[in-house]
């Protein structure tokens, strides 16, 4: 069975690059969600395997989002999507359990690499 | 990978983002401390510049890092927001815009961008004082605090079981509706002939069906007046700067739907009545504060919807136009003549300003130009099956009401016969129709008119009009319909009043499109053309 991610990000524009690479390699998108809140939602309700999560969202920020979905499955694998210049929120995402980063714009190597090392464990 | 598959989609996005920084930019002024808005700046310029990073649009990127950065020094408290930091914003606004027309266009443009980018990093406030005059402190009234702005929604994706849908896919929709409505026409019509029960009863709920189906398509057509709006909250703020006036532009009803078609139709004479406002209606503040109005002036621009209308209305709290001095430079100018004055009613009266080249201005400025204006906004209107109506209290302001259908492309029109041709006039430009006995005209100078309600009406002939020979009437009855030409209401004699009709129109191509006073063409269910007068167009 293909691994589940959901995508989380405000921009249509990102998601769709998101998806298309990530289908691509053969995962299944089963949820985007476009802020925080949803995302939270979302998650709750499809319970994806892995879950990429912008950081600078409306309604809750991608680190609220984060502490959240943690709190409700601690073993979640939340990978987080931040611009280049946001190094100092990245300490914030770890310690809330972050399993690892992709910067924007993305590059989709690279993007592939991580999800298969977060999704492998 | 293959970036250019994005490429619409980047700039649509990019757009809702644009607009969405200039809303909140308006909001901000008037209440900079709203912390919601700020956050929502300060993403929107982060998503853009992370768009069109993945794009490698660099000019761009440098544009919108530049405000994202501006907006983080505001958000953690280091500047205030203030008209500099709006002004550099709106100006990084139009920049990204003519950027990203450049790169719709597949073009390459020399763009101010690193100048741009420069004078936002170095960007310091002017000293407080010099760069928001405080209001005059004897103020008789003490100026009512600013309502809260109205957050400006958040561009939104395709979450929530919506889809982008090509704008032709859905004309294509509209148009295949139309011509099941002129069918529907087609199959009543050869039901009567044959004169059978059953066929009768399948059109009919056929029609019902149609009926449904018509308005489910027209709902996918309607579009928020938000669409739009951004565009006027920044008109006013520009003239006003430019007439160094004081005051406040509240907008509601942003989330009304129209028609996209008429809301396109909307943006310039709503512009204008906005500049009038403005420019001609609002009193400077030391006029005002000696009228004994707070310095502050309202303009409020406000949509509600009315059943299957809408109603836009724009009111300022200005010196507003007396009815009496509008007759006056109407006569001076020859618009009309002095006895015609006299016979005008208040409402009339305000209407003249809708007379070509009529203008109340005391002093032409370069905001509002030479008077061109309120004759063209009516016609707009007019052509958009709406109408447009004037009050105003002087000294307490003036306000304007367009009153518009929802939808446009399928309408009810009174069909008359003039000679051979059947013509179709919108309902809504039909104020009433009148069979007129010969006996009941007069006429005054080379004029013929009749009296209707206590008004007398000129009359017109609309196979004169159109050049067609003239009706001969034996039995002594004029069939007429009365419309509202120039501000003024006109009596249209026609050979025959036939009847109202659902007509889908259409427009016309080249050359017909180019002819004056022709709205479109529509087929009636025999089969037979009738030609849709624009009246505001031909009288």
């Amino acid at each position: 069975m293909a691994t589940t991610v959901m995508i989380v990000d405000d921009s249509l524009f990102m998601r769709k690059m998101l998806r298309d690479i990530l289908t691509e390699e053969g995962y299944e998108i089963t949820a985007e969600a476009s802020d925080g809140e949803e995302a939270v939602l979302k998650y709750k309700e499809c319970r994806p395997d892995l879950t990429t999560l912008d950081i600078v969202m409306p309604n809750k920020t991608g680190i609220e989002a984060l502490q959240e979905i943690m709190a409700f499955n601690p073993q979640a694998r939340v990978v987080m999507c931040s611009a280049i210049g946001q190094e100092s929120l990245t300490t914030a995402a770890t310690q809330a359990g972050a399993k690892a980063f992709i910067l924007k714009p993305f590059n989709p190597e690279l993007v592939a690499r991580v999800l298969r090392e977060v999704a492998e464990g | 990978m293959d970036m250019s598959q994005y490429k619409n989609l980047f700039l649509s996005e990019s757009r809702e983002y644009l607009r969405a920084i200039a809303e909140q930019v308006v909001a901000l002024e008037q209440s900079p401390a709203e912390k919601g808005a700020i956050d929502s700046l300060f993403r929107a310029a982060h998503s853009l510049k992370g768009m069109a990073a993945s794009m490698e649009y660099g000019e761009v990127v440098l544009v919108a890092h530049g405000m994202e950065d501006l907006m983080a020094r505001v958000r953690e408290g280091a500047l205030e927001f203030g008209a500099g930091v709006a002004d550099l914003l709106l100006e990084g606004v139009d920049l990204i815009d003519a950027l990203l027309a450049d790169v719709e266009a597949d073009r390459v443009e020399s763009r101010p961008t690193e100048d741009y980018a420069q004078r936002l990093a170095g960007y310091t406030p002017a000293p407080r004082g010099k760069e928001a005059p405080e209001p005059p402190r004897d103020s008789p009234k003490p100026t009512p605090a600013p309502p809260e702005p109205e957050k400006a929604k958040e561009p939104s994706g395709e979450t929530g079981g919506t889809v982008r849908v090509k704008t032709e896919l859905l004309d294509h929709l509209i148009n295949l509706t139309g011509e099941l409505v002129t069918n529907k026409h087609r199959l009543l019509n050869i039901g009567r002939e044959l004169g059978s029960p059953a066929l009768n009863d399948a059109v009919s709920e056929t029609a019902k069906l149609l009926r449904a189906l018509h308005d489910e398509v027209m709902k996918v057509r309607l579009m928020p007046f938000e669409a739009i709006c951004d565009r006027f909250q920044r008109s006013v703020r520009t003239l006003a700067k430019k007439s160094g006036k004081e005051l406040q532009f509240e907008l509601t009803g942003r989330e009304i739907g129209l028609d996209r078609g008429i809301l396109e139709q909307l943006v310039d004479p709503l512009n204008h009545i906005l500049r009038n406002a403005v420019d001609h209606g609002m009193e400077e503040s030391a006029e005002r504060v000696a009228a004994g109005k707070p310095a502050r002036g309202v303009v409020e621009l406000s949509v509600i919807r009315d059943r299957d209308r809408i109603q836009i209305r724009v009111r300022d709290d200005g010196r507003g136009m007396d009815p009496q001095k509008m007759i006056d430079a109407a006569v001076k100018k020859g618009v009309i003549t002095p006895e015609e004055g006299e016979l005008l009613s208040p409402r009339q009266a305000l209407m003249l300003s809708c007379m070509p080249g009529f203008s109340t201005a005391k002093e032409v400025t370069d905001i509002s130009g030479r008077g061109v204006g309120m004759d063209a906004v009516n016609a707009a209107v007019q052509k958009l099956g709406g109408t447009l109506g004037i009050e105003s209290d002087p000294g307490a302001g003036s306000t304007f009401t367009l009153r518009l259908p929802m939808t446009i492309a399928i309408i009810h029109a009174l069909i008359v016969q003039c000679g051979g041709v059947k013509n179709a006039v919108p309902v809504t430009a039909v104020h009433r129709t009148v069979e007129l006995s010969r006996r009941q005209i007069e006429t005054v100078g080379k004029r013929q008119t009749f009296l209707l309600d206590g008004e007398t009406i000129p009359l017109l002939s609309l196979n004169r009009v159109l050049g067609l020979p003239l009706g001969r009437f034996p039995d002594g009855i004029l069939p007429l319909f009365v419309t509202e030409a120039k501000g003024r209401r006109v009596g249209i004699v026609v050979d025959r009043l036939l009847g109202q009709h659902e007509l889908f129109v259409k427009p016309f191509g080249r050359p017909l499109s180019k002819m004056a006073g022709l709205a479109g063409g529509a087929t009636l269910g025999d089969g037979e053309v009738v030609t849709i007068l624009d009246l505001a167009d031909l009288l």
